[in-house]
């Protein structure tokens, strides 16, 4: 296991995203409303840079012809086929079970609740990424 | 042959052609040096043909396909060689154009029939002599037949044109003597007609369905495939390949998974009302797998890939598919992907030797590798 550190404390504003390289894996780095959370950067559907796609908010679900704005800078849309993913969650809005991932990551600090997201840290020198 | 003569052929022969590759312009002033004065304030004053349609992606474009100055995804030949065809072992890219395509629903067809001939001299000029990878189609204007057959024959010779394409949005079935004059040419000079969607419903076409327009470009784009199911059975049914029997036909992006369907009941209702269309001469389906070829984007996904083999076994996929990635649109098939699912004898001939045939694309090309500097 190994920590890694991807950026500074307040590099990363609210709403933004920074790509990093560790391990020769890229990843996105997202400050979503002050929380953080790192996401490899291929695409569960066919293998797109995700992590470059469009940070924005979407339609909720409403009845018919009603429309409804919503979850401003929560939502990942790729820049192939245009899915969009949670990204709070990793989760595809249609397919839940196509998550955005890391695949072979591990938290050093939780046991199993987030082993498909790369965990990440917070301390003063800066945000860590732990693979 | 010897055994070493017969590696080197195989080594040399194109393991992947990409069937629908968009080019575009950068600007459109880039098209003037190739338009007559006349039509230059026109051309940069005014949008070809009209869309209704907003796609919540905002652009039909992949996001990530920009050029490196900047430009519209498409329109760098070198950066399209770079991230594109070295990026995934291409061994030719057929350009399919842009909206240009759609000159053949322009209100005035003498503007529409310039904007045709300009783009093919700014296409042989500006892509096709940038590396030998790239293959052009022949745009042409279908609503004056005249004109298009004197731009097949103008240009249609050139070595690395491999074909004509026109739009599929229409307001005459492509079967109708109206076309017959332009498959004639075409067939004279060895070339495969293309029709590309994206035009239904705008310009001088009709609504995308008979029932009239969907409301949304995720509703109009679901339904495309009919208009392609509405001009194969008119191809086949007017006889067109009967009378031009070494006329090859190319749906692109039109979609696959509904050919059995459309192949099964035209066969049935011929076996009762074959004395409608005495000039055929054999089943319909029959004329279809010989004559009409698909390409592969967007490939349909169903959560069981089996079933996807299975259609493709229907429709003998492997002498009728070709691979295509649509890029840079937002659509874009992986070619790493795509067709990972397909057994390999069927893949191997989608991903190149369909191609092969219907282009005469023995050989790769020899070209001096990469992109940008
Ligand atoms: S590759 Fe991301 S949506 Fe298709």
């Amino acid at each position: 296991m190994s920590r890694h550190r991807v950026a500074g404390v307040d590099e990363i504003k609210a709403g933004e995203r920074k790509l990093v390289k560790v391990n020769g894996m890229e990843f996105g780095i997202f400050n979503v409303g002050g929380q953080y959370h790192a996401y490899r950067n291929v695409c569960p559907h066919a293998g797109a840079d995700v992590c470059v796609g469009t940070i924005c908010g979407t339609l909720l679900p409403t009845p018919v012809y009603e429309y409804s704005y919503g979850r401003e800078n929560e939502i990942l849309r790729c820049p192939w086929h245009g899915w969009e993913f949670d990204l709070k969650t990793g989760e595809h809005l249609v397919d839940p079970d196509m998550r955005l991932r890391s695949g072979k990551l591990e938290s050093i600090s939780d046991s199993s609740e987030n082993l498909e997201r790369g965990e990440l840290e917070t301390d003063e020198d800066g945000i860590f990424l732990i693979l | 042959m010897t055994q070493q003569q017969q590696s080197t052929n195989d080594l040399d022969r194109p393991k992947l052609i990409d069937t629908d590759v968009h080019n575009t312009f950068a600007s459109p002033a880039e098209l003037l040096p190739y338009l007559p004065k006349v039509w230059h304030e026109q051309w940069l004053n005014s949008e070809l043909i009209g869309n209704p349609w907003y796609s919540s992606l905002g652009s039909v474009n992949r996001r990530d396909a920009v050029t490196p100055s900047g430009g519209q995804p498409g329109s760098d030949p070198k950066y399209m060689i770079e991230h594109h065809l070295d990026a995934f072992d291409i061994d030719y890219a057929i350009l399919t154009g842009h909206i240009v395509i759609n000159c053949s629903l322009h209100v005035d067809p003498d503007y529409g029939s310039a904007i045709a001939s300009a783009y093919n001299d700014y296409m042989v000029d500006q892509w096709l002599k940038v590396d030998p990878r790239f293959k052009g189609s022949l745009v042409i204007n279908f609503s004056d037949p005249e004109a298009a057959v004197k731009e097949i024959q103008r240009l249609g010779g050139h070595p690395n044109i491999v074909q004509v394409i026109m739009c599929s949005g229409a307001r005459i079935p492509f079967g109708q003597r109206h076309y017959h004059r332009i498959y004639e040419a075409a067939e004279q000079m060895n070339l495969p007609v293309a029709i590309h969607p994206g035009s239904e419903g705008k310009g001088l076409a009709y609504p995308p369905t008979p029932s009239g327009y969907p409301t949304r470009y995720m509703e109009w784009h679901n339904i495309l495939p009919i208009n392609y199911m509405a001009h194969i059975n008119s191809l086949v049914c007017e006889g067109v390949f009967e009378k031009f029997p070494k006329l090859k036909f190319v749906a692109i992006e039109g979609g696959i998974a509904w050919l059995p369907h459309l192949m099964w009941r035209m066969d049935k209702n011929y076996k009762a009302l074959r004395d409608s269309t005495p000039w055929l001469k054999r089943l319909p389906s029959e004329y279809i797998l010989e004559h009409i070829r698909l390409t592969t984007q967007p490939i349909e996904e169903p959560a069981n890939h089996k079933q996807l083999v299975e259609i493709f076994n229907m429709i003998d996929a492997g002498k009728t598919v070709m691979f295509a990635s649509d890029y840079p649109h937002w659509d874009f098939d992986n070619p790493k992907l795509a067709l990972a699912k397909i057994p390999k004898e069927m893949r191997v001939r989608i991903q190149s030797e369909n191609a092969i045939e219907l282009y005469g694309l023995q050989q790769k090309a020899k070209h001096e590798g990469g992109g940008l500097e």
